[in-house]
């Protein structure tokens, strides 16, 4: 079998929680090996888009395909195993070290006993937190629980990294180092799914970028293409965002 | 600003939170009521004998049959504090019967009275009335002394103060010339009695001696032993001599309740998961999703297993419960116990919105079945109405408390059919419980 392009493919995905829809319509396409930039204001369902892909929310309305075969992640394991989600929220167990959430997680993973060891220690490399590995989490500053967030979500390399605003209350440095962690994961194959409502972010950082309102995917490209989507040749992401989505607040629907 | 008018503002604040707290509001008005309205009717079904007294059952056989026999059985139906089993309306029971319900533990006291109650009766002599017991049961017997000997004074007319009392004497050691003139001596007061009291008036008899009684307990108390009965006592061998009723009871009822109160923190471990996102996180692995509901029912029933067994171990060493005795018995009875309590917790943490929401639910429902199950109070001793019966017996609390009760006081085996029984209907429970925690579980966590 020939690998396809595109690792997953989104088609006219539909959730709500109960009579409110979050997600109306979304379509799109990750290309392998690529950072996908899901840009969107608060409330617009970046975090349901990717709960829905990851098979937490499994009564969605619409299609996924990964790597060309239907992606069915909420009744098949070995489908999970080729997902890492890092939450929005920290995802950790506050009363165990840095070492032993690392460890845990590696064997919920299914990664091997033998490998377990390596794959800690190379988690705690990437969180930057080698020196701290003992320590309760409890103790870690807010950039450390980040960094600490994300290195749980890649412990069994899977090939679909979904990010879900991993950046939030991290100060610059911690996001320079995390950014340099992201890309060091995609030179070593790993693709990415990015959330965040920051735009030089997310301009910063991916290869591709998906806008998303109420809901709705509006937009999909490089800067450069969603500028001209937005009817603003040349303009930078910022200006071309809010010329799509509009100036007012909008997660107050 | 002023002090007041801050306090004033941070009060109402607080005030509307807790207003806002639903399982809070639970918890503080509601359980007190519940408490109070289900303890205070189990104490009234309890408690509902003369002056307050437990009402205390009391098996009997006649197998006289004359009219005295009969004539005194009529009368301890009458005596407020004591039922008398079987009812007046229900098919007459045997020695046999009875001698049998007091070995299994059914009944703790049998009234046998014996042929030939009738003609010693009307010769002065003693009655042949055997009274088969267990001997742990020391309220009971008390209470039964004093209703026998009510009982006998009023079958007998009255009469029967003298030869009781002459009785008495003799077995604490009067002489034969000695009782005969105590005994002329209180026969002439008691015609002086009749003369005033309106004579034989059954009426009149029946109401003053109860009342009479009642003011002056303590004298009655004395007089518990009067009435001359061959004592046969039934216990367990193996059970320790110092061991109580009460005791037995106390400290099997709270060792079951504290751990489903213990079982109840773990298993909402559950929703502290969901809370912090590492639920989220697990669900996500390519971890087999029921196995994160299974490991926190193994982990429970670890913690419960511990929890359980350092309560009897304490309990040994406290009070010498004996609960070592039978350690097969205990590994099964403590397996069945912990098994029922974690589903428990388990059911109320998938079906709870939020922990505190779990909490509160399971505070309320743990409480309440500790009353009714029979971890503060003995309910097993209690006379209920057949409703009552039914409520006490729909509890996790009762069947557990039958088992460890088994165990403890009647020291009955394993194979024993009520100790079966008990442990039967907690594994229904696990069943239908586990059962229904899966499916809320895949409904409310999976989202399927
Ligand atoms: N569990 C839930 N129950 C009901 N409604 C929900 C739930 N989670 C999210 N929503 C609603 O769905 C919509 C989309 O929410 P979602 O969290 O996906 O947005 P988001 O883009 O991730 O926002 P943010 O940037 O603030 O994280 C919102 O209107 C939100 O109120
Ligand atoms: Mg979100």
């Amino acid at each position: 079998m020939t690998e396809s392009a595109d690792l997953l493919v989104v088609e006219e995905l539909r959730y709500a929680y109960g009579d409110r829809v979050a997600v109306k319509s979304a379509s799109l396409t990750c290309r392998r090996g690529e950072i996908l930039g899901l840009l969107g204001p608060n409330g617009a369902g970046k975090t349901t888009l990717l709960s829905c892909i990851a098979g937490l929310l499994p009564s969605f309305g619409g299609k996924l395909t990964f790597d060309g075969q239907p992606f069915w992640p909420a009744d098949d394991a070995p489908s999970r195993s080729r997902l890492g989600l890092v939450p929005q929220e920290l995802a950790l167990y506050g009363d165990m070290t840095g070492a032993e959430n690392l460890q845990f997680f590696a064997r919920m993973q299914g990664v091997e006993s033998a490998q377990v060891a390596g794959a800690v220690q190379r988690g705690l490399e990437l969180a930057g937190l080698v020196d701290r590995a003992s320590d309760r989490v409890s103790a870690y500053s807010g950039g450390m629980k980040r960094r600490l967030n994300l290195a749980v979500g890649d412990l069994h390399s899977p090939e679909l990294l979904l990010l879900d605003e991993p950046t939030t209350g991290v100060d610059p440095q911690s996001r320079n180092h995390l950014f340099e962690c992201l890309h060091a994961l995609r030179d070593r194959g790993r693709t990415i799914i990015y959330t965040s409502h920051y735009m030089e972010e997310v301009q910063r950082l991916c290869d591709r970028i998906v806008v998303v309102n109420e809901g709705v995917v509006i937009g999909i490209g490089t800067t450069a293409e969603l500028a001209e989507q937005a009817g603003k040749p040349g303009a930078n992401l910022e200006e071309a965002f809010l010329a799509m989505t509009g100036r007012s607040l909008r997660d107050e629907a | 600003m002023n002090t007041w008018s801050t306090a004033l503002i941070i009060a109402r604040k607080d005030l509307s939170l807790y207003r806002r707290d639903r399982t809070g509001l639970l918890l503080g008005l509601l359980l007190p009521v519940v408490l109070v309205a289900v303890f205070g009717s189990v104490m009234k079904f309890a408690f509902g004998g003369e002056g307050g007294m437990p009402r205390v059952t009391l098996w009997v056989a006649d197998e006289d049959g004359s009219p005295e026999s009969q004539k005194f059985v009529g009368a301890l139906r009458n005596v407020s504090m004591i039922s008398v089993r079987p009812r007046a309306n229900q098919d007459p029971a045997t020695a046999a019967a009875l001698r049998g319900k007091v070995n299994d533990g059914e009944a703790h006291h049998a009234l046998l009275v014996g042929e030939g109650f009738g003609e010693a009766l009307s010769e002065a002599k003693e009655p042949p009335l055997v009274l088969v017991r267990d001997p742990g049961r020391l309220m009971e017997d008390r209470l039964i002394g004093i209703a026998m000997m009510q009982a006998m004074m009023s079958a007998g007319d009255g009469r029967s103060m003298s030869w009781m009392m002459g009785s008495m004497m003799r077995r604490n050691g009067m002489s034969e010339q000695g009782v005969k003139r105590l005994q002329a001596s209180m026969e002439a007061v008691q015609s002086v009695i009749g003369m005033f009291a309106g004579g034989s008036d059954p009426e009149l008899r029946s109401e003053t001696a109860p009342a009479a009684s009642a003011d002056n307990f303590d004298m009655t108390a004395m007089f518990e032993g009067m009435v001359p009965v061959t004592k046969e006592d039934v216990a367990p061998p193996d059970r320790p001599k110092n061991l109580g009723f009460q005791l037995a009871q106390s400290v099997s009822g709270m060792c079951v309740m504290m751990l489903m109160f213990g079982l109840m923190a773990c298993s909402s471990m559950l929703l502290v998961e969901r809370d912090q996102g590492t639920l989220r996180r697990l669900l996500v692995s390519c971890a087999p999703r029921h196995a994160l509901l299974l490991g926190k029912f193994l982990f429970c029933f670890v913690v419960g297993f511990l929890q359980l067994i350092v309560l009897f171990a304490f309990g040994e060493l406290v009070f010498s419960i004996g609960a070592f005795r039978d350690p097969l018995t205990l590994l099964a009875l403590a397996t069945t116990w912990v098994a029922a309590a974690t589903s428990f917790g388990i059911l109320i943490s998938v079906w709870a919105k939020s922990t505190k929401q779990a909490e509160g639910l399971a505070t309320l429902l743990i409480l309440v079945m500790a009353a009714l199950g029979g971890c503060w109070f003995p309910v097993q001793m209690v006379e209920l109405p057949w409703y009552g019966e039914v409520i006490t017996r729909s509890t996790l609390t009762f069947w557990a408390m039958e088992g460890f009760q088994g165990m403890f006081w009647h020291q009955k085996p394993l194979t024993d059919p009520v100790m079966l029984r008990a442990m039967a209907v907690q594994w229904g429970f696990v069943v239908i419980a586990s059962f229904a925690a899966v499916r809320l579980w895949r409904r409310r966590f999976l989202g399927t």
